[in-house]
């Protein structure tokens, strides 16, 4: 099954500690064990732009669409055996423990 | 540069029953699209975080919002106006809204050499 992860920065998460970031571990561990499909890291949420079409306008905000305390930092693509897969996989990435990660079911179109 | 492009389910958009897949198939046979799907509704969401050592799981998104993330393309650009642009043209941009961000690739020799 795969799974979006979205890597969250979230101001209730424990302090960014370097030296403890095993980011490119978990890469390597997942990447060997043919779960991490793709992912990166994405440039902060102050360079994002929001886009709306409403009537003949067409809007560009600075900022990502909502306001939120918690920010969305990257993303992984991975697929897994079954939700329990996923939750042991997310928690093992280093943003679970300095921020926290969603995981969302991809909806295939053709399902 | 790839830009990963969120679509967003926002209320006050225009309602609009159109199909993202005109979209996609001129983005596709252009390159500029390199993939994307839709994602299931956020009541199938799972947050997942680590605290104290202990492994702490809750159902739901990460952040509670009128707005939420439905669906994803990842974009290849040559700038951030190209991908507003590309952006623009999704259905969704009218019948909800589109975040853009940049991809910002890990240097992983940066990487103190007690974390690997």
């Amino acid at each position: 099954m795969k799974y979006f992860m979205f890597v969250v920065e979230d101001p209730t998460a424990e302090p960014y500690i370097p030296e403890e970031d095993n980011i490119a571990e978990w890469v390597e561990e997942m990447t060997a064990r043919g779960i991490n499909q793709s992912g990166n890291r994405l440039r902060p949420a102050i360079d994002a732009r929001t886009v709306r079409r409403r009537g003949d306008d067409l809007l560009v905000s600075d900022g990502p669409f909502t306001e939120s305390r918690e920010v969305i930092a990257g993303y992984d693509i991975i697929e897994c055996a079954d939700l329990d897969e996923a939750i042991e996989v997310a928690s093992k990435h280093p943003m679970a423990r300095f921020g926290s990660i969603e995981l969302r079911p991809f909806w295939d179109w053709n399902a | 540069m790839e830009y990963l492009m969120f679509v967003v389910v926002d209320p006050t958009g225009e309602p609009s029953d159109e199909s993202p897949e005109a979209w996609v198939e001129e983005l596709d046979a252009k390159g500029i699209r390199l993939h994307g799907d839709r994602l299931r509704p956020v009541e199938d969401a799972t947050t997942v975080r680590v605290r104290n050592g202990q492994v702490i799981v809750t159902d739901g998104p990460f952040t509670e919002s009128k707005e939420w993330i439905a669906g994803y393309d990842l974009l290849e650009c040559d700038s951030l106006e190209q991908a507003v642009e590309v952006a623009s043209k999704h259905p969704m941009a009218r019948a909800g809204a589109i975040e853009v961000r940049a991809a910002w690739p890990i240097d992983f020799a940066d990487f103190p050499e007690s974390a690997k």
